[in-house]
């Protein structure tokens, strides 16, 4: 048997970057170490999902309820309060800057004057009688739309980790074909 | 009738990507990945099956008491 196929594929090196970066879009850290093929299955799935399941729910179903207090400390203590209302963003966090808009959202106080740019608009808590108006006229394609947002931020933190210490099972080795040489070449060579 | 329900058409793609993002990251090998995803996109549509069947079937017995 010759050495290459007695050679274990060597482990993967952990890295963090590629961690943050397939944080920030899912597969974009694969990508970062050359594995092209996963990292553009990764982000292609992943953020169309994410996509697809905001369109289902008419652009409604990813938000963080808006603090009590706003601005200062006050702020931050509602975090918790808000993630229990809306739990859902717990799990649709982790496609990374594709929800980062809600977080910011969360911060920004409320505009003086109705503003109905998307900069205003985007993952913003939206209005109550809207959305059980929206909800009440239509099947349960809604229901299955944040369904696919939480799964899509489920399944990045796979891909995350995936990132920073490589698949769960490293490639099988293949055994090579034995060589055809007669064994008085290969003394010659120094190989048998 | 059960087709005509258009949420039912947003499973597939929903087992589709599951099974393929989920084998990716526990394989390298495309090989590998497709197999396994193969695998589980069988065994996920094979427990949705069962649960629609019995789903069916509850929702049949409670319109229909007596038979």
């Amino acid at each position: 048997m010759s050495s290459a196929s007695n050679a274990s594929p060597t482990p993967h090196e952990t890295s963090t970057v590629a961690a943050i970066l397939s944080y920030l879009i899912p597969g974009l850290g694969q990508i970062y170490q050359g594995r092209f093929g996963k990292g553009f299955l990764f982000m292609i799935s992943l953020l169309g999902m994410f996509t697809l399941g905001q369109a289902m729910g008419n652009w409604q179903n990813v938000y963080l309820p808006p603090p009590d207090v706003r601005g200062g400390l006050g702020q931050a203590r509602d975090l918790p309060s808000s993630l229990m209302t809306r739990w859902q963003f717990i799990g649709q966090f982790w496609i990374g800057v594709s929800a980062w808009p809600a977080v910011y959202q969360y911060f920004k106080p409320d505009p003086v004057e109705p503003d109905p740019s998307i900069w205003a608009t985007f993952q913003r808590t939206p209005n109550e009688a809207k959305v059980n108006e929206f909800l009440v006229n239509s099947d349960k394609t809604p229901d299955l739309g944040w369904v696919y947002t939480v799964v899509a931020g489920m399944l990045n933190i796979l891909v995350i980790y995936d990132a920073y210490a490589g698949p769960m099972f490293l490639p099988t080795p293949r055994p090579t074909k034995p060589s055809t040489a007669p064994q008085s070449e290969l003394r010659k060579e120094g190989i048998a | 009738m059960l087709f005509a329900v258009s949420i039912y058409w947003h499973l597939p793609l929903m087992l589709l990507i599951i099974s393929l993002v989920y084998s990716a990251t526990r394989h390298e090998d495309w090989d590998e990945i497709l197999g396994e995803a193969f695998r589980w996109g069988i065994r996920m549509f094979g427990f949705m099956l069962i649960v629609a069947v019995v789903l069916f079937i509850v929702s049949f017995w409670l319109r229909n008491p007596g038979s």
